[in-house]
């Protein structure tokens, strides 16, 4: 229940998201004063260490065998939110390398792009740890609104600008529908607290409850724009086409990680799913295809790079839709379990290969697949790394893309949801075209230019630590795995009476 | 601990082997992949005489003389329960195997020195050599299945980027030949997935561990749109198809002249004398091994595609341009061999002693093959890097020229088809004899292909090497020495398989009768 005072403690609950939004202040003062951008990246590629420490602090010092609510209980720390806000880090830490040349040549404002990603990543942190609807709604806004104004960060061009305004307007669209779901399931349970929400439907509600279905369909359409399923993803392929291409890279993997940790534990802490659980299970299972399937066969033609991954990125959250629909389905932990380990595989791998991209436009400013051709020859080191990572999203053994959908599907095929899994298996070979395609046009296509491609050391650095760990997480997989096991059993916990 | 073992060791030093040489600067690379591969060489020769020495017990599936195991994948949701462990050993089957793909390798580093882009090429043909091994001493089902695949991304880079730029249907070859080649091995692996997957979910999903599939076998039968097989069967075809593709078995063997075509000689000598072992290899410890009765039920179609493959092969040798995809051809007939043996291992009848020994011959095929077709393409390697061509009717005479390389041309050819006294012939009579007391009418068929076998290539030996001088290639010079490093060494392995085979078939043996024996157990 409820801790009803606010108590000294609390704080060092939350001191990894307190210690995010200090150091976004502090790299924004620093960029006021010191106008070297290399003084503000390296401050807050620094500055990352503190909350990482806090966030291990936490782990080892807590007992994760009762929760740890704190602020009237709005806030939790289980091994859930340290899990995600992990991978928050990881993305933090890995776009200040990745965008460093980039913001600098294009970007003409580089103390503000990563303050705003730092606010956003606080934000993404908060949607993690945080159990209740308003404090949820408000997390969602901080880690949103920072992106619009990403998106139109190229003050010079049109398309930016464009991105950015139609980011505005989607995103405040899907928030409106997420506060309309969030407010029906107020109304229904009379309470914005999910453990709350959690008890009222396992007491009061019967199957057939209409209201709770429309509720639950808010829900999901709202954080499906974030996590951008079909048929809530107009928006994504125009805003990464336009957007500079660092933020899309950020977009692709933080607003939809974000979104995805807050779904689930709407989901599973709130105890959606203890009513009307074929409808919902029906409403899961067409999203998901449709999100899976579109995703992976408009890829397949697309001729922008930029497009191409927004399309991929659809295609991925399909197949998290699937094992989080496997988990929904049972109400056990195993989809949930092996969703965490994909999405902290999708996250690398999408920011290596984005890496890549981001070199490509960095030194020739192409963006299309044909600018790609011979790039091994001119960049073999940035190739072969772009190609482990795209390998890796194709599911290719033995990269880590691979291991994670075995879980995925494993899960899935467990728990009954066998269409879900022959489904993602045929989208899964469909994928192979269009990854294939980049690679290809690497390594077999002759260069359009034959002069040899500086790559710079951030995107090295990005490129190398992210191939490298695909590479990685395929032989540490089960290490990963007893990480994300007890995490994703965190969320059920209350229910389950612990 | 695994590390602790030489069979990771065995994977490992290449892998370190391709970063070293990816990392190093240009002058030093080449070397290093030299000395990394020499080094895999040395250490699976070190296991055999470590075997040899303690005893000469090269032991088989069920008691290797190596093992070393680790859980690594371990997922369970709901019913299901997805395990693959880190499972190596090696025994008499491997054995030669390693040793086969550890030699070629060291030669086609020595062979692919002067390659354009050398540092990739050889990190490449270093990984690949890591997947290899890894396919044969995988103990786990689905960790060779995940090797199998790991062998196709180096493989289709190698021919995609170093192979022949001729054109071919609107494309250049390299590209046409590496996508035909990742297609075909594709659409076979899919098939082996969902049979491996249906042999695992069958037998209770607990472990993929191939001792627990070697002592527990899939009983029942299956009936799908009105057809009922055994269950045992299917399993068999589905993963037979993945294999079938690599051996490569008649109809679906059109890859690989494609693929030699166009892939560079190194490549070439890797692709048949080692991918193409490892459909045979499959074949006899996934399908033999596991699945005998699947194997025994299907023996009778395999004889006759193996017949198919033997002589078709060798007539399409006949008609053939080209020197490079005459050798293809020739594979593809000698495979059939190999073909032949494990189908008379698996029929249900004749003696036990006939069928263990067919067995032999087709193991024995499988590396002397190895070895004979390895040279003969460094040797087409040789002359079409001082002559830049390959076609047959273009040469004549120049033997005069090339007095070395036609020596050993003609050496390999000899041995190619089966030269008393030299490695190929041991393979083909034990396997012809051998099986002709069970498929009698058949074997009687194969043994044709020696005649052809011995035309095609004394026909091409004629035609390039000997006749009248064809003066356009007074300027040829003869082989260099490092070119002819390689065909000493693959010269003297075929002499001393050929003259003192027992060395081989004492190493195989144990597996083959342990193989066999549950074989036997099974059937009867």
């Amino acid at each position: 229940m409820p801790v009803q005072s606010f108590q000294p403690g609390d704080l060092y609950l939350l001191s990894p998201e307190l210690s995010m939004a200090l150091l976004a202040l502090l790299v924004m003062v620093v960029d006021l004063f010191v106008k070297r951008r290399i003084v503000t990246v390296t401050v807050a590629l620094v500055g990352l260490i503190v909350p990482l420490a806090f966030i291990i602090s936490l782990a080892l010092s807590l007992d994760f065998s009762v929760a740890h609510r704190a602020f009237f209980g709005m806030l939790v720390v289980d091994q859930y939110a340290i899990f995600f806000q992990i991978v928050f880090l990881i993305i933090g830490a890995i776009m200040l390398l990745a965008s460093y040349s980039y913001v600098g040549k294009y970007v003409r404002a580089d103390g503000e792009f990563y303050t705003l990603m730092l606010f956003s990543l606080t934000g993404a942190m908060f949607m993690a740890s945080t159990t209740e609807l308003i404090s949820i709604y408000i997390s969602l806004e901080l880690t949103s609104i920072p992106l619009y104004v990403m998106a139109g960060l190229i003050r010079t061009s049109e398309r930016s600008a464009e991105a950015a305004v139609k980011y505005v307007l989607l995103g405040a669209m899907s928030s409106a529908i997420l506060l309309y779901g969030f407010a029906l399931l107020y109304g229904l349970t009379g309470t914005t607290d999910l453990m709350g929400i959690a008890t009222s439907i396992k007491t009061g509600f019967h199957n057939g409850n209409v209201m709770e279905l429309v509720a639950d369909i808010f829900i999901i359409a709202g954080f499906g724009f974030k996590i951008s399923a079909v048929p809530f993803h107009m928006w994504a392929p125009d805003i990464y086409e336009g957007a500079p291409t660092p933020a899309t890279a950020f977009f692709s993997v933080a607003s939809k990680a974000a979104g995805f940790a807050a779904l689930i534990r709407v989901f599973m802490d709130g105890g959606l799913f203890q009513i009307n659980l074929l409808s919902l299970v029906v409403i899961l299972n067409i999203v998901a295809i449709m999100t899976m399937t579109l995703g992976n066969f408009v890829a397949a033609v697309q001729t922008n790079v930029k497009r191409m991954m927004a399309y991929s990125s659809i295609a991925q959250a399909g197949y998290i839709l699937v094992g989080f629909t496997a988990s929904v389905a049972s109400g056990s932990s195993a989809g949930n379990a092996a969703v965490l380990f994909f999405i902290l595989v999708y996250v690398v791998t999408n920011l290596g290969a984005f890496s890549g991209i981001i070199a490509l436009a960095n030194a020739t400013g192409g963006e299309r697949i044909e600018d790609f051709r011979g790039l091994a020859k001119k960049a073999p080191l940035l190739s072969a790394g772009t190609a482990i990572c795209l390998l890796s999203l194709a599911g290719i053994p033995p990269t880590a893309g691979f291991v994670s959908k075995v879980f995925i599907f494993t899960a899935a095929w467990g728990e009954g949801q066998t269409l879900l899994v022959v489904v993602a298996l045929i989208n899964s070979i469909v994928s192979l075209v269009y990854y294939g395609r980049i690679i290809k046009a690497m390594y077999f296509d002759a260069p359009l230019k034959e002069e040899r491609l500086a790559t710079p050391i951030g995107l090295s650095a990005s490129i190398s630590l992210t191939a490298a760990a695909v590479i990685v997480i395929t032989f540490a997989s089960q290490v990963i795995l007893a990480i994300a096991n007890p995490a994703a059993g965190s969320l059920l916990a209350f229910l389950l009476g612990r | 601990m695994i590390f602790a073992s030489p069979l990771t060791w065995l994977i490992l030093l290449p892998v370190l082997g391709a970063i070293a040489t990816i990392l190093a600067p240009r002058p030093v690379a080449r070397w290093l992949a030299l000395l990394f591969t020499a080094g895999t060489f040395a250490l699976s020769l070190g296991l055999f005489f470590n075997i040899a020495l303690n005893g000469y017990n090269f032991g088989d599936l069920l008691n290797p003389a190596y093992a070393t195991k680790m859980p690594w994948l371990d997922f369970t949701a709901g019913s299901v329960h997805f395990k693959i462990d880190y499972f190596l050993g090696l025994d008499g089957l491997s054995l030669p195997m390693v040793i086969l793909n550890a030699l070629l390798t060291v030669l086609a580093i020595i062979g692919g020195w002067e390659k354009p882009r050398v540092k990739e090429y050889m990190a490449l043909i270093l990984l690949l050599e890591a997947a290899v091994m890894g396919v044969f001493l995988a103990f786990d089902l689905l960790l060779f299945f995940l090797f199998w695949e790991g062998e196709l991304a180096p493989m289709f880079i190698l021919i995609g980027v170093w192979g022949s730029e001729t054109m071919k249907h609107g494309m250049p070859g390299r590209i046409y030949s590496a996508w035909k080649f990742l297609l075909y091995t594709f659409f076979g692996s899919a098939f082996m997935l969902i049979g491996i997957l249906l042999l695992y979910f069958s037998l209770g999903g607990q472990t993929a561990d191939m001792r627990f599939f070697a002592t527990h076998f899939q009983h029942g039968t299956v009936s799908f749109l009105g057809i009922t097989m055994g269950l045992q069967l299917l399993t068999f075809l589905l993963i037979y198809l993945g294999f079938a593709v690599k051996i490569p078995m008649f109809p679906l063997h059109t890859w690989l002249p494609d693929a030699h075509t166009d892939a560079p000689t190194e490549v070439s000598v890797i692709l048949a004398g080692i991918l193409l072992k490892m459909g045979a290899y499959g074949l006899i410890r996934v399908c033999l091994t596991l699945l005998p009765l699947g194997v025994q039920q299907f023996a009778g179609w395999l004889a006759v595609l193996a017949v198919i493959n033997i002589i078709y092969g060798a007539g399409i040798c006949l008609v053939q341009t080209d020197m490079k995809r005459l050798i293809a051809y020739s594979s593809v007939s000698h495979m059939g061999v190999v073909l032949l043996g494990v189908a008379a291992a698996a029929a249900g009848f004749g003696g036990l002693a006939f069928r263990t020994a067919a067995l032999t011959g087709a193991t024995i095929q499988m590396f002397s093959h190895g070895i004979i077709t390895g040279m003969l393409f460094f040797c087409v390697g040789v002359i079409y890097d001082h002559a830049h061509t390959r076609e047959i009717a273009v040469f004549g005479g120049v033997a005069k020229k090339m007095p070395l390389l036609a020596t050993f041309f003609t050496f390999a050819g000899l041995a190619s088809l089966g030269l008393p006294g030299l490695a190929g012939f041991v393979a083909e009579y034990m396997t012809f004899t051998s099986s002709f007391p069970i498929w009698t009418p058949i074997t009687v068929i194969s043994v044709f292909t020696m005649i052809l076998t011995a035309s095609y290539l004394l026909w091409m030996l004629k035609r390039v090497f000997y006749g009248p001088f064809n003066t356009r290639w007074q300027w040829l010079p003869d082989a260099t020495i490092r070119e002819s490093i390689p065909l000493y060494a693959l010269a003297a392995f075929i002499v001393f398989v050929g003259i003192y085979p027992a060395f081989l078939i004492n190493v195989i043996t144990p597996s083959l009768t342990a193989i066999m024996h549950t074989v036997s157990l099974v059937l009867h």
